[in-house]
């Protein structure tokens, strides 16, 4: 997965300016995300935390990958977690997932206890994408989708081997939901083909599907953006601020400062497994320690990225939602 | 991996321009004008070839099958040339679409019969005196016939071997059905036409091995012809489009084997005991082919169906000395194998790859070595249970032969129709696993084991469940297998047998249901065929298996998956894409 491989032919420079985007490129349609949102019943906005860290470490050998990291997602909010290469920050998602059991400290859901394997913690509706790809390469779009499925689908053993009425209905519910999701992710045209043969962009796109369909409450999504173009990173800007609006909270790890100061109501920056710096995009962006730390380059220069970030603008109700969270 | 590339429509086969590279590339260059006439070419010169002497003197066993000494027949691997050679000078003077590739396969099949007839007689005649000239005696048949399916073969590498095409008529409902109707019942000839081809071997026909070989050669040259035609894709999108006709119609049509040639008791026994493997294999099919663990001791669970049904049928030597209906016997071998299979499964927990493998193992060896000790006086150790009566309904017992009107049907018919309904439900229970919840997170589980678990697929318990199930229908299996044989010894649940079950399954198709019983047949056919070869016969074994792997690793039937994964030629992978998308192909 190297930067080449993000090229493909609808990969052109400057598209940001009133070109016709294909149709996987455009923010899903609003009737598609009507419906999800009625078939996914998860409660909106209510900025109540849901998922919290409190006094995460994590130890290997001899390296300290997170030091007493603290923190508080609240329900429909959007979080950005940005930092250098090797500051722990897929570390900490494997700690809230479950993959790692953290050294120290504990992670909480709604105030309950977090389960300790990733199943159950899928089960209990916190999802996630991978930062290397990590679909089922061999299975359809459609069949990755339907895997996501498999925590809310009712059909035992027993009935997955006698196929009767009630197999053919929760069949059918979850195909019913997979198309969905993928016209919502913008792969509703490519069901049938295999993940391995779909493009890196779409298979990004599809690994979020495929998160979605277990109808989680929180969706972590690991560098959803790495090696996408302009246009397929816009996309997916506006992609996220669509499952925002289903009711789901997000924490989006990210490199590209653009994309997370024009997407986040709070942007948390994570440096050799400390918690640095936590504020509103404004805040992050103006404060010295992470000009420092993370980004390394003159106030100046970023400034200017900045800036060029502002004039895109913020998606679908996004503004309104950053003021909020100041502080 | 994301180089994306138009590939053409589906409906405009383009015709690849020959790519020559290396030495030969001159020669093809030169040869690609002449192509469609060394075609034609070929076919004639494989016929001269069948209708030359093929042996110069009779061998030592008597004479070596149609007549080999003499010129000019029309039976055996001579018609069988002929027909490929017919066939060959059609396809190449008409053109058919894929002409080549047609060409190409029925030139193998010409080289196949050629160097096996011709090799066996060199071998048995002690050199190539035998098949060349001695003592005044000349006898090239073999050696024209090789010239000829190798001037065809070249004759198609020189015109370029051409995308397979993709047919589909409209044709009325009715017509489909007696379409698929006529080609099972052609399907069924040729399985019996396969089994009974050589006689029963040994005694009767010193040659049967040779003949059985010979006639395997041209029947996949013909088969491998018809696929590059598309002819048998046609087939296969036609089944798929009427499955429950399709079903059904093969059902029946299995049901008729014991009315054609094969309709005696050795080959009734015979096909019973494919039914029996195909069913194992159909099991190990979950556990390798859509969980993707590797058990290398799954033949014990058929063992341990085997013994708790000897046990439980009222056999003098067995330590229950209880009589039970062979149904609930059935039920009980089913569920005691499917208890041992979640115990086998459950250090799946902890151990993943190799080192599962390496507990399957182990656990197989314990049970061979167990039963070879008569443990717990249950398996009778080198004695074996013989004796086990035959299933019996009524007063009828399934190893009497029934007369119906006027037909009088082989004994152990009853035994066959048993275990092709047998065969028919494990085969309908794997196809249910397969495209449901569970299924699907087995498959997922063998992609990639975290993403399954960061789906919420509760990994451990699931791989166990695959385990058991696997494992209760090998004990099914068992069952059946202890009544039909009347004996049950521990012999016959040795390593080598938990492999060659592996070998079915790779070799017909991993994670499809018709190639766990096409590679249960062949794998079990064979040692059978091939008796007076018994010394060579794990090596023509692991050289099939070389070759098949080699030429076409995802097995004979292709699961549509692997397909892709493993498809060297890109218009396998163009055939994946629904039509109107850009075909992806990996670079
Ligand atoms: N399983 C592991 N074993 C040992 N070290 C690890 C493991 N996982 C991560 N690390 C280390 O922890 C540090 C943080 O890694 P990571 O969380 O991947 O960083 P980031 O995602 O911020 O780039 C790195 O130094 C990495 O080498
Ligand atoms: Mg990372």
């Amino acid at each position: 997965m190297s930067e080449e491989q993000a090229t493909s032919p609808d990969d052109k420079v400057g598209t940001a300016t009133g070109e016709e985007l294909p149709p996987e490129l455009q923010a899903p349609p609003e009737e598609v995300v009507a419906v999800l949102a009625e078939d996914m019943h998860v409660a909106t906005g209510t900025r109540e935390p849901i998922l919290q860290s409190s006094g995460v470490s994590m130890v290997f050998g001899g390296l300290r990958a997170l030091n007493d990291v603290t923190f508080s997602l609240g329900e429909g909010e959007i979080i950005g977690l940005i930092g250098p290469n090797g500051a722990g920050k897929t570390t900490f998602f494997n700690c809230l997932t479950g993959l790692y059991s953290p050294t120290s400290g504990q992670v909480t859901l709604r105030g309950k206890a977090m389960p300790k394997d990733p199943a159950r913690v899928t089960q209990a509706g916190v999802a996630r994408t991978f930062q290397n790809i990590r679909l089922f390469p061999s299975m359809t779009a459609m069949e990755n989708v339907l895997v996501g499925r498999h925590v809310r689908m009712k059909q035992g053993p027993l009935s997955s081997l006698l196929h009767g009425p009630r197999f053919r209905k929760s069949e059918a519910e979850a195909h019913d939901r997979a198309e969905k999701l993928l016209a919502f992710v913008g792969l509703g045209r490519f069901s049938d083909e295999l993940a391995r043969n779909l493009p890196y962009g779409d298979q990004r796109r599809l690994e979020i599907a495929r998160a979605l369909a277990t109808d989680p409450s929180v969706l972590l999504l690991d560098e959803p953006t790495a090696g996408m173009n302009a246009q397929e990173t816009e996309a997916t800007r506006q992609l996220i601020f669509a499952i925002r609006d289903l009711g789901v909270s997000v924490v989006v790890i990210e490199h590209d400062t653009k994309f997370i100061f024009t997407l986040c109501d709070r942007v948390l920056v994570l440096v050799q497994g400390e918690l640095l710096v936590e504020g509103s995009p404004d805040e992050v962006r103006g404060d010295p320690r992470v000009v420092e730390a993370y980004l390394g380059a003159p106030p100046e220069e970023i400034e200017a990225q900045i800036h060029a970030g502002a004039t895109t603008g913020s998606g679908t109700g996004g503004s309104g939602l950053q003021e909020g969270s100041t502080g | 991996m994301t180089a994306v590339t138009e590939a053409p429509p589906a409906s405009t086969p383009e015709t690849a321009p020959p790519r020559h590279t290396g030495r030969l590339a001159g020669l093809l260059g030169a040869l690609a004008p002449r192509a469609r006439l060394l075609g034609i070419v070929g076919g004639v010169v494989a016929i001269l070839g069948s209708q030359l002497p093929w042996a110069t003197f009779v061998l030592n066993q008597g004479a070596y099958p149609e007549l080999a000494t003499l010129p000019f027949g029309f039976t055996g691997f001579r018609l069988h040339l002929v027909i490929l050679g017919l066939a060959t000078i059609v396809v190449a003077a008409v053109r058919v679409p894929a002409a080549n590739r047609i060409v190409r396969n029925l030139g193998i099949g010409i080289v196949a019969v050629a160097v096996i007839n011709g090799l066996y007689i060199t071998v048995e005649g002690g050199g190539l005196g035998a098949i060349t000239a001695a003592d005044g005696a000349v006898a090239f048949g073999s050696v024209v016939a090789l010239i000829g399916g190798v001037l065809a073969i070249l004759g198609s590498a020189a015109g370029g071997v051409e995308p397979r095409p993709e047919l589909d008529w409209n044709l009325p409902l009715w017509v489909e059905w007696l379409l698929l109707v006529v080609i099972f019942v052609l399907m069924l000839l040729v399985v019996a036409a396969a089994l009974t081809s050589g006689g029963q071997g040994g005694v009767v026909n010193p040659y049967s091995g040779a003949v059985f070989l010979s006639f395997l050669g041209a029947a996949g040259g013909a088969f491998a012809g018809l696929n590059a035609s598309g002819l048998l894709g046609y087939v296969a999108t036609l089944s798929e489009r009427h499955r429950v006709f399709s079903v059904i119609v093969l059902l029946i049509v299995a049901l008729g084997l014991p009315l054609t040639s094969a309709g005696t008791e050795y080959w009734m026994t015979v096909a019973s005991n494919i039914g029996v493997y195909a069913a194992t294999a159909i099991g190990l099919n979950i556990v390798v082919g859509l969980a993707g663990l590797l058990d290398l001791g799954y033949v014990a669970f058929l063992g341990i169906g085997a013994f708790v049904a000897a046990n439980l049928s009222g056999a003098t030597a067995s330590a229950v000395g209880i009589h039970l209906p062979f149904v609930l016997v059935m039920v009980i071998s089913a569920v005691v194998a499917g208890i041992f299979g979640a115990i086998v499964g459950s250090p799946t927990l902890r151990v993943r790859g190799d080192y599962l493998a390496i507990v399957t193992l182990a656990f197989g060896e314990i049970f061979v070595r167990s039963a070879q000790n008569n443990i717990g006086g249950l398996t009778g150790g080198a004695n074996a249970i013989p004796n086990i009566p035959a299933v019996a309904v009524g007063d009828f017992r399934f190893n009497e032969s029934i007369t119906i009107g006027s037909v009088q049907l082989p004994s152990g018919v009853m035994y066959y129709v048993l275990i092709v309904l047998l065969v028919a439900g494990v085969m309908l229970v794997f196809g249910n696993l397969k495209n449901s919840r569970l299924g699907r997170a087995w498959i997922a589980i063998r992609e990639d084991e975290d993403a399954a678990s960061a789906m919420g697929i509760r990994t451990g318990p699931i791989k166990i469940l695959a385990f058991l199930l696997g494992a209760t229908l090998a004990g099914l299996a068992g069952a059946f297998f202890a009544h039909k044989t009347g004996v049950v010894a521990y012999d016959s649940f040795r390593f080598l047998e938990s492999v060659t079950l592996l070998s079915a399954v790779i070799l017909g198709g991993m994670g499809t249901i018709p190639g766990a019983v096409l590679g249960a047949s062949i794998l079990f056919v064979l040692p059978e065929k091939l008796r007076e070869f018994s010394d060579y016969r794990l090596l023509i074994f692991g050289l099939a298996l070389v070759l098949i792997m080699r030429f076409r690793p995802q097995g004979i039937v292709a699961d549509k998956h692997r397909r892709a994964e493993l498809a060297e030629e890109p218009e396998d992978a163009a055939k994946e894409a629904p039509g109107p998308l850009p075909t992806r192909v990996e670079p």
